[in-house]
């Protein structure tokens, strides 16, 4: 059981994070705020609590990776590294502008911490996948965590890499499917069909649960279970709300990419104090 | 190896890369259903847990090299050549060139080599393709000489490459190892002239070398450059060429659109502009049927080319 103090602390850096994002928005004017927002909680988990990481040596050999498959994410992505001290968080005001190194989708080479450079879908789990096999030829323990979007899931070269994982058992790698249940175009439902989620990565022989992806309890307690069987590459399924944590801009489908006018901004300022207020 | 000995091009990589994997345990080889093919057996026997296979899965087998990459591992992924290249350009653009893996894809059966399986075997766009990633070496080696090394060079270098390498055998052209001086970014001068510079590639070059054989029997000063390394190009040879000979042909089993040809020409375009015939595939899918005569359907029989340099000269 997650303590109520170490919650609250986890719950607090969270904060941290999506005010990095709305800082990120700030600076550039424009982001793919929804499914940043809907990751908050699990990349705070993985950056503070379940990877084995270090910050001031971002290419220690036996660091656990993160690979964000769906590259739009990068917000969070850049977020959670500033809040975990990758870099300073003043370089997140420079997003947006000409050459900065904090692109709109990651690029490995720019930023410590980025462990690939992902943006055009279904190619993060295959280079996951290389490095988990990679890790484990050289004897290494550390493990690859990849976060999807749901959306992304209709590319077909996901179901090559989960194919490929599951026919080498690899166990050290870890999906986090971010099912938060909406796309560009609108609902995933009418969109394509992507359930039973479960089901599909199990006949491609993963494990997988699935988790509410706010509730830190939840979270860390299935993260904690990995590998869930060995001999598998394991799958969650993260119930998420789109851009959570914006009341006014949660599960709308317009919030995928958000160019916030001067009172949404403000609104959205307005939110996450309130979210500071009940923390207490 | 002697001079004019007939080798298969994948049985040389596979011994090629066995050779180096010896000497260099980061070796490792990804296999898309395609080792067996490619030449890589005896690497799978002699190295069982560094022989990963993926079955046919062009798009993915691109990603986990890349990821391998990242882990200090030199992967070599090598199938038939539009089966790395066009089929999952964007996984090789995007994982191994934007990432800057050490990756190194082999294109084999490369050009008109799968002449009877028709155009979607064929691999004439792979150098258009490969050559636009930014920091991508792309090697074509010419002759079994040329292949060994180009396969140790891409081993050697840290950075993504693709090696272009075809399957009908080929003669070996240098008489000892040791006159074959490669080189990534080097074209290699096989005959000197002063009237005209021949240009040959990959599976072209034998037949480029026989049309020289012949215009120097037929009193022409012909230069012969073998030209391993599309990208980067060797720019002092081939200004050299132009300025001393004023006339270039270049030859490939290509598109004309994109191939080496096209890289001479924008190199010549800009430096030193000079006139030139390309010798390639023209805007069309070609017409399957037995290698000669593809070959012959598409200029690239070593009396055409001759042919070819001979109008060329009158012009």
């Amino acid at each position: 059981m997650l303590k109520a103090a170490e919650e609250l602390e986890l719950k607090r850096k969270a904060l941290q994070v999506r005010r990095n994002i709305l800082r990120l928005i700030k600076a550039g004017k424009a982001g793919h705020v929804g499914g940043a927002l809907s990751m908050a909680e699990v990349l705070t988990a993985l950056y503070f609590r379940v990877m084995k990481i270090d910050p001031a040596r971002p290419d220690w050999p036996e660091r656990d990776r993160l690979v964000v498959s769906a590259g739009h994410k990068a917000l969070v992505l850049y977020a959670a590294l500033a809040a975990r001290g990758y870099f300073e968080e003043k370089l997140l005001d420079t997003y947006g502008s000409l050459g900065c190194r904090l692109p709109g989708h990651p690029d490995m080479h720019k930023l410590p911490g980025v462990e690939a450079s992902t943006g055009a879908l279904g190619h993060g789990l295959s280079i996951a996948g290389g490095m988990a096999l990679g890790l484990r030829l050289s004897g290494l323990p550390s493990r690859v965590f990849v976060v999807m979007g749901d959306g992304e899931l209709a590319e077909g070269s996901n179901w090559e890499a989960a194919a490929a994982a599951g026919h080498h058992k690899l166990e050290n790698l870890v999906v986090i499917v971010d099912r938060n249940g909406l796309q560009i175009s609108g609902p995933t439902v009418e969109v394509m069909t992507y359930e039973p989620l479960e089901e599909r990565w199990k006949a491609f022989g993963w494990a997988t649960r699935r988790m509410n992806g706010h509730d830190f309890g939840a979270i860390l307690k299935t993260l904690g279970e990995t590998p869930f069987e060995r001999g598998k590459p394991s799958a969650i399924v993260a119930d998420t709300v789109k851009s959570k944590g914006l009341p006014f801009a949660e599960g709308k489908v317009e919030y995928h990419y958000w160019k916030p006018p001067a009172e949404e901004l403000a609104q959205a300022e307005r939110d996450l104090a309130e979210i500071e207020r009940t923390l207490g | 190896m002697k001079r004019g000995e007939m080798k298969d091009p994948r049985k040389t990589f596979g011994e090629a890369v066995l050779a180096q994997a010896e000497v260099d345990p980061r070796i490792v080889v990804l296999s898309a259903d395609s080792s067996s093919g490619s030449g890589l057996s005896p690497f799978k026997k002699r190295f069982p847990e560094r022989h990963l296979e993926f079955g046919i899965m062009e798009q993915g087998v691109i990603g986990f090299a890349s990821g391998l990459a990242t882990t200090g591992k030199v992967p070599f992924v090598a199938a038939i050549a539009p089966f790395v290249t066009s089929r999952p350009y964007e996984m090789v653009r995007n994982d191994v060139g934007y990432m800057r893996q050490n990756v190194k894809v082999v294109g084999r059966s490369a050009g008109l080599t799968y002449s009877d399986l028709g155009p979607t075997h064929q691999s004439i766009d792979d150098t258009a393709l490969l050559r636009t990633i930014p920091g991508m070496v792309v090697m074509s080696p010419g002759d079994p000489v040329e292949l060994v090394k180009a396969v140790k060079a891409a081993a050697e270098h840290v950075g993504p490459v693709y090696l272009r390498v075809g399957s009908p055998p080929i003669p070996v052209l240098y008489d000892a190892e040791s006159d074959c001086p490669f080189q990534i970014g080097r074209g290699i001068l096989l005959m000197d002239g002063k009237e005209v510079t021949l240009i040959g590639t990959g599976a072209a070059l034998p037949r480029a070398f026989a049309a020289a054989e012949t215009l120097r029997s037929q009193g022409i000063g012909v230069r012969l450059i073998s030209l391993p390394t599309i990208k980067p190009l060797d720019r002092e040879l081939l200004l050299a060429a132009a300025r001393e000979t004023g006339r270039i042909v270049t030859v490939e089993e290509h598109y004309v659109a994109g191939g080496m040809g096209s890289a001479v020409a924008e190199l010549l375009a800009r430096e030193l502009p000079t006139p030139m015939r390309m010798v390639g595939v023209g805007d069309r899918f070609p017409p399957s049927g037995p290698y000669d005569e593809v070959l012959r359907d598409n200029g690239l029989q070593p009396d055409q080319i001759v042919a070819t340099v001979r109008e060329f000269l009158k012009a």
